[in-house]
């Protein structure tokens, strides 16, 4: 059983608030992630889970106790870091069994249980070798198994495929996955990346300058982006946001801005008028070839991926606004033909000055 | 000659050749010949012409190296092979009015117990003066290299000593050491009588003065190297020790010691060396004595050649010690090279990719 | 007992063991400069006086201005010539470091980019500067008196040249390999050639270990003893010959005024190795400790 409570949780370094309140839950045997830019704060709460930091305040708590006190090593954890940190010195049959020889487990157990981990992950082959001779995956799968053979209730990860090209990427992503399915421990993650948080976790804690800026599972902080920067932030391609303006005519709501006019119905009728971003995902946005009613662009680029063609517009701001279109029926079109953008009120988002998005009805 | 390009080229894998042409000798490395370009024949004339270019380069590179081995080293070690041989002293005027006497100077050395006991006293102060170095330049590090309040100005402090001339070492250790000196008024003080020995004119204790000197003014090395050793051991395997359940000694003994061996040899290593060649603290604290007590090889020496003016056999000294120095360097390159090796091969990968 | 009680004793412990190695690190030295400002009757005073009173600047206007108080001291030198040392030690150290790291840092480009010294080699020479100087002073000695270098700065200079060099080549070569190689590439498509490429390019990037460099060799040469002893008679001698020129003065001991000198000749060092401590681990290393 691990149950891992986050109670107000503070880290300062000097001036500097590097994690500003955060407060959770963590259920046995769920798969959470903590993702967000550089700097968020996600590595240091990481950090102080496992006891290298000290809280400057707030309590961490493991199945009800409080191990603010306790030493890393005295807190049942077990940790792969983004450098894989093997002991360079040592085969890596003496990196897996490290931890067992400091829990004076015999010789022959020992040996026994690593070659059982060494087979889980796939590395009974590297077990005489040095790390040094080992690729980056191989070297990642033996960090993976140095701990697990150690029998942690709880795995702490820190961007442990951020050093990986995308290709090992992907491999040991499924990897991660299949091993909480087999063991059905407690993993938290800690990655800059969200394909990674969207594929794996069971919940996403979405993390900004110290904060927690959204918890939900990975649909609901797709589809339900509590603010701009959550919605900006999942996504590929990321999400289109247009700065501009909600007016009400004639009763029903319309966006406005330099390049669009868009009906936005009854949901945000309640809206009173102001400066607000629209958003919607790429994969929303209507293309209508023939250039005909609403929002006529001209297309600035056609980016032709083989599963889908994206294509990208001028949308008077720096970013471009991009439309997904299934498969390569538009590869060939020429820039500057003009398109009619068509967007489903449904999928529409709104946020305010502040950042946060506006409730629709 | 050839004993010395043996000695310079020795062991390295470089080959050479001598030839002796136009009344002197001409050695040519495969260095100098540029490294071993295939067959002129199946190469483009870019190429060989890069080539020649690129040998051209390291010629005119390698070529005040070369200077100061034929104009300085060269002539000097002849000098001083030709002295071994010959019996020469001052009043003799000419050097070639020197007679030859075989081998009868290096056994007047080898039999002369006194140059035994220099090379005993050598010996026992470079080892006890490297151990106390190591010991004590490893402890500081060890409490100095994770950062703390206050850390830079006990960094300050610590390398002064080792900033401080070894002559005026020298000097201060006589006026610290002196009867009427502050070391014995402290010592006074905590035993509560008056305790003041002449640790100056003590035969038993010279030899120790001067090693407690050396280990004072040489600490700050051992200690800046261990310093840096464990600084470059990166943090997250000890990280990952020990959230797998590591102690702090065992992680010290299991994961840090084991990656500082390369540095541990070096700083062992280069302060022996240097050990064994000290002479500023020795000689000017207590020439030498009281009688011998602090006779080590470089005193004896020059006791020999300048104020014996046994020329020839300070001279056979000199290169009986040589020959020992360089035994004990050959065997510290190759231990250096193979902690160096064994060092890039375990960090290789990671450059790698 | 818990984390942080833990966190504090350890960290009383570490500062009890650092202050004690400070005070044993510091006290020769404060006895040192103290001893030069003490009046000659309390140069060996018992108990002895820690902190003098009244300090005075005799000594170092003996020492340095050559003032004597002949009245109210009954110490007198002879033969010593401070300023002319401290001269030629200015001259012999800078010159000769100059010299060791113009040559050695072309010397390291060489190993570094075109292996004109293999690994084996530069172990080589490193050991070679590690043989005692005084198994070949004697000879050199000899050599210097038949060419007339004996007693000469420039006869100083060489060999204090010569045995800086591993040093030089060692430590500038540690800089010059942290060179990315496509910046001297970019120059060559450019159309530098590659003694250009030496002195405008590469040289200027590792100004400041070149510079870092040149006090480390300054230090080693301006503190050097047996050569200049033995390389030099009345000229040229360097300043730590003058310092123990008072030893064989006949008055006996002359605490004060050594310590006088002691000092002039330690404090330029100790301001130059402060300004380049962040380099010493560099120039102790020697390929033993990973960057």
């Amino acid at each position: 059983m691990a149950r891992i409570e986050l109670r107000n949780l503070r880290k300062e370094y000097g001036s500097v608030v590097a994690v500003k309140n955060v407060d959770l839950e963590i259920r046995d045997g769920e798969f959470i992630v903590f993702v967000g830019p550089s700097g968020c704060g996600k590595t240091t709460t990481l950090r102080m889970i496992a006891g290298f930091e000290d809280p400057t305040a707030g309590e961490i708590r493991i199945d009800g106790q409080v191990v603010n006190d306790l030493e890393p090593r005295d807190r049942g954890l077990g940790m792969v870091f983004q450098s894989h940190a093997l002991f360079p010195h040592k085969s890596v049959a003496q990196n897996i069994e490290f931890g067992l020889r400091m829990k004076r487990v015999p010789e022959a157990e020992r040996k026994k249980r690593v070659r059982e981990v060494a087979e889980m992950v796939r590395v009974t082959h590297l077990l005489d070798k040095m790390p040094a001779q080992c690729s980056g995956g191989e070297s990642q799968r033996v960090a993976l198994a140095r701990t697990l053979v150690t029998n942690p209730s709880t795995f702490l990860l820190d961007e442990p495929l951020s050093s990986l090209d995308a290709k090992l990427r992907r491999e040991l992503r499924a990897e991660c996955d299949r091993l909480h399915e087999e063991l059905k421990r407690t993993f938290i993650y800690v990655t800059h990346d969200q394909e990674e948080a969207m594929t794996l976790a069971d919940r996403i804690v979405v993390m900004r300058a110290g904060q927690i800026e959204q918890m939900g599972s990975p649909l609901d902080i797709y589809s339900q982006p509590a603010s701009y920067f959550v919605a900006d932030f999942f996504g590929s391609p990321s999400m289109n946001l247009v700065a501009g303006e909600i007016v009400h005519e004639g009763g029903t709501p319309r966006f406005r801005s330099p390049r669009f006019d868009i009906d936005l119905s009854n949901r945000y009728a309640g809206t009173p008028p102001g400066k607000v971003t629209l958003g919607i995902r790429p994969e929303h946005v209507g293309v209508g070839v023939n250039g005909e009613g609403g929002n006529v662009l001209p297309v600035r680029l056609v980016e032709p991926l083989g599963k889908d063609t994206l294509l990208y517009f001028d949308d008077g701001t720096e970013r471009a606004f991009v439309a997904v279109t299934e498969g390569l029926a538009n590869a060939a079109m020429k820039s500057g033909t003009p398109i009619a953008l068509k967007f489903d009120p449904a999928k529409i988002y709104l946020f305010g000055a502040d950042g946060k998005r506006i409730a629709a009805r | 000659m050839p004993a010395c390009v043996w000695l310079f080229f020795s062991h390295s894998g470089v080959s050479y050749d001598t030839a002796f042409t136009d009344g002197c000798w001409v050695v040519t490395t495969d260095v100098i010949k540029g490294a071993a370009p295939p067959a002129a024949a199946g190469l483009s004339r870019r190429e060989a012409s890069r080539a020649r270019a690129i040998r051209r380069f390291r010629w005119s590179i390698l070529a005040p190296l070369i200077a100061v081995f034929t104009l300085v080293l060269t002539p000097v070690l002849l000098l001083q092979l030709y002295f071994s041989f010959h019996e020469w002293t001052v009043y003799l005027g000419s050097w070639w009015d020197a007679e030859w006497v075989g081998l009868d100077i290096f056994q007047e050395v080898f039999t002369d117990p006194r140059f035994g006991w220099a090379i005993v006293r050598s010996l026992a102060f470079s080892v006890g003066s490297t151990l106390g170095c190591f010991v004590f330049g490893f402890a500081l590090a060890f409490l100095m290299y994770k950062p703390f309040r206050g850390q830079a100005l006990y960094y300050i402090i610590f390398i002064l000593p080792m900033l401080t001339v070894p002559i005026v070492v020298a000097y201060t250790g006589e006026m610290l050491l002196y009867q009427a000196g502050p070391v014995n008024d402290l010592i006074s003080r905590m035993l509560g009588v008056e305790f003041k020995p002449a640790w100056l004119s003590s035969p038993n204790f010279a030899l120790t003065a001067v090693m407690l000197l050396e280990i004072w003014n040489w600490t700050p090395f051992t200690f800046i190297i261990m310093l840096a050793g464990l600084s470059a051991i990166p943090k997250e395997p000890i990280e990952a020790a020990q959230i797998l359940g590591a102690s702090k000694w065992r992680i010290f003994w299991e994961v840090q010691l084991p990656l500082l061996r390369p540095v541990i040899f070096l700083a062992l290593v280069l302060r022996f060396l240097e050990a064994m060649a000290e002479f500023p603290k020795a000689w000017a604290l207590f020439q030498g004595g009281p009688g011998t007590a602090t006779e080590t090889l470089p005193i004896y020496i020059f006791i020999t050649t300048w104020q014996y003016f046994q020329i020839s056999k300070g001279a056979a000294m000199s290169y009986i010690v040589m020959m020992l120095m360089i035994v004990i360097v050959l065997g510290a390159i190759a231990l250096l090279r193979r902690e160096k090796r064994q060092l890039d091969a375990m960090y290789a990968k990671s450059e790698a990719e | 007992m818990t984390k942080s009680t833990r966190r504090r004793i350890g960290s009383l412990v570490r500062y009890v063991l650092l202050t004690f190695w400070a005070v044993i690190a510091f006290f020769p030295i404060y006895w040192m400069v103290s001893t030069s400002f003490k009046i000659d009757t309390q140069w060996f005073a018992w108990p002895p006086v820690y902190f003098p009173d009244p300090p005075t600047l005799a000594n170092y206007a003996a020492v340095w201005l050559g003032r004597e108080e002949v009245a109210s001291t009954q110490f007198t030198l002879s033969m010593q010539r401070p300023l002319q040392s401290l001269m030629n030690s200015t001259i012999i150290s800078f010159t000769s470091t100059f010299l060791a790291v113009a040559f050695g840092s072309v010397i390291a480009y060489g190993a570094s980019r075109y292996k004109v010294l293999t690994e084996a080699r530069m172990f080589q020479l490193l050991m070679l500067r590690m043989i005692p100087p005084i198994v070949v002073v004697a000879p050199l000695s000899l050599y210097y008196s038949a060419l007339g270098l004996l007693d000469t700065r420039f006869g100083l200079i060489v060999i204090y040249s010569i045995t800086s060099l591993p040093y030089a080549v060692w430590m500038t070569k540690s800089f010059i390999d942290e060179v990315p190689r496509e910046v001297e590439q970019a120059a060559e498509i450019l159309g530098a050639s590659r003694w250009r490429t030496v002195f405008e390019i590469v040289l200027p990037l590792i100004r400041s270990g070149l510079v870092a460099t040149f006090l480390f060799i300054l230090i080693l040469t301006w503190s050097e003893y047996l050569l200049a002893l033995i390389l030099s008679k009345t000229e040229v001698a360097t300043l730590p010959i003058e310092l123990s020129k008072y030893q064989g003065s006949t008055e006996g001991r002359v605490y004060g005024r050594q310590a006088a000198l002691a000092v002039g000749i330690t404090l330029p060092l100790m301001i130059v190795g402060l300004i380049i401590r962040k380099h010493l681990a560099r120039g102790f290393s020697f390929g033993m400790v990973r960057r």
